[in-house]
């Protein structure tokens, strides 16, 4: 799970990685992808300012994912007051198969990406989506 | 008091309230097992299920890994849904006795590689298992499980009154093959190409589960789903009542996939319901459907397509019945309740 300890910020993603934890460490996103085998090395850092402190930090934007819900709530009729957040899982909101490929297509309108359906299987949370997205610009903009 | 409910017609709208269910007297009225040529879908309608102490009972038939889902499911509804389609899957298996009682409790599952579900076995089982294989489909209204002996089964339903929040051809352009995307665009009617477009969507969907894949594993776009009498209709103007749904894979030989059958229906008068299931390996030629079911305006009164020799002679049948488990059963087809569709 995600730690932080004084003097060095290390956010170590895993397959649900919460939102809450890395804005509470004080951190806002950095939004590179880290994707971990299970011996939980990490494959990339990022040294920022002063010799020891390493931050490597992997979660989506929260406008991003701010946005997945809006979609989401949108595209299952759910009030606008409803809980859905990061960590909300389609499934348990109600979306169906349909629900999803609706739901990932809005999000390559909304986002200018596109979503092959082999990455849809991975997409279980909000926070996957989001995660997904990020990448998919990331991968847009280097090409 | 021994509370065995046989296979009885019962009127659907009567709920005994003030009985009290007690687990260890509720009993499951057996049921044969579908032949090759057969297969059965159950349904169970979850408005229809009001007692409070017959949900509780139901509960108790879940694993406790079942009800840690449902229990973290958010909204009654989609709670009870979940609850019931889990209730229907293991009552329904259970039903199916080879060799003594089984209990519903004693089931234990599985997902397969791309997560659809599968009975799991432990060896020393075998005496008891039934050989069924199975799956289900449930929107918030409706729950439906079908069921074969040997074949693999794929079943989608959807509400006909399901609107779709993007723009349908987009969607088909995105998502489905060009020929599919042909036949929606050449429907003016808006409500009539939005109801095609569930129908192709739980043909396609039917197919990819009976594959026991996803939509990621066997994109849709990979394979076109199409009705033999539009062809017919489109290509010499008459078209005879062959109601062939057909699946086609998308490459350079365009091939037939014919091990596949198809069934459309109009499911309680409020869903589409598809099922796909694998032909049985016997077949050598067309195979005759006997639909022991209603019949929509599109198909007139036709029971049987005969072949020309006996040894093709693959008879499919379809069996439909609503259900509520431990309180009872009804069978629904040749009714307006499972109703054959045009596509």
């Amino acid at each position: 799970m995600a730690s932080s300890t004084a003097g060095s910020s290390i956010c170590m993603k895993f397959a649900s990685c919460s939102l809450e934890h890395a804005q509470a460490s004080g951190r806002t996103s950095r939004l590179r992808s880290v994707s971990l085998p299970t011996n939980k090395t990490f494959q990339s850092l990022r040294s920022s300012t002063g010799p020891h402190r390493l931050q490597v930090c992997c979660a989506a934007k929260p406008e991003t994912v701010g946005k997945v819900c809006e979609i989401v709530k949108k595209q299952l009729a759910l009030p606008d007051d409803s809980e859905v957040t990061g960590e909300s899982k389609f499934a348990a909101l109600g979306a169906d198969s349909l629900d999803t490929v609706e739901i990932v297509m809005g999000l390559e309108e909304e986002f200018g990406i596109s979503v092959e359906e082999e990455s849809a299987q991975s997409i279980l949370t909000v926070q996957d989506a989001a995660d997904l997205i990020e990448k998919l610009i990331e991968k847009k903009a280097t090409n | 008091m021994n509370l065995l409910w046989r296979t009885v017609r019962i009127p659907m709208n009567t709920f005994c309230l003030h009985r009290t269910f007690a687990a260890s007297a509720l009993h499951l009225a057996p049921v044969q097992l579908p032949s090759r040529a057969e297969s059965h879908l159950w349904y169970l309608v979850p408005d229809e299920v009001k007692s409070v102490s017959l949900l509780g009972q139901y509960s108790e038939i879940l694993s406790p890994c079942e009800n840690e889902y449902v229990a973290c499911i958010r909204g009654e509804q989609l709670k009870k849904t979940a609850l019931l389609a889990r209730v229907l899957v293991r009552t329904t298996i259970a039903r199916y006795q080879t060799d003594g009682y089984i209990d519903p409790r004693s089931l234990k599952f599985r997902k397969n590689i791309h997560g659809k579900p599968e009975l799991e076995w432990d060896n020393d089982d075998s005496g008891s298992r039934p050989p069924v294989q199975f799956n289900i489909s449930h929107t918030a209204s409706l729950i439906a499980c079908g069921v074969t002996s040997s074949s693999p089964i794929g079943v989608d339903i959807e509400k006909k009154d399901r609107k779709i929040q993007n723009n349908i051809i987009s969607f088909a352009r995105r998502y489905f093959t060009p020929n599919e995307v042909e036949r929606l665009s050449s429907i003016s009617d808006l409500n009539v190409q939005r109801q095609h477009f569930l129908k192709l969507w739980t043909l396609k969907e039917a197919y990819v589960k009976a594959l026991g894949k996803g939509i990621s594993a066997l994109p849709f776009s990979t394979f076109t789903i199409k009705s033999r009498n539009f062809e017919k209709k489109e290509l010499n103007g008459s078209g005879d009542s062959d109601p062939e749904i057909t699946v086609e894979s998308v490459d350079g030989q365009r091939s037939l996939l014919s091990n596949w059958q198809f069934t459309l229906l109009e499911l309680a008068g409020t869903h589409f319901a598809a099922v796909c299931v694998a032909r049985d390996g016997s077949m050598g030629g067309k195979n005759m459907f006997n639909f022991g079911l209603g019949y929509g305006k599109h198909f007139t009164g036709l029971k049987s397509i005969l072949t020309v020799s006996d040894k093709c002679f693959t008879p499919k049948k379809l069996t439909v019945m609503k259900t509520i488990p431990f309180v009872g059963d009804e069978s629904m087809s040749g009714t307006d309740a499972a109703i054959v569709c045009g596509f």
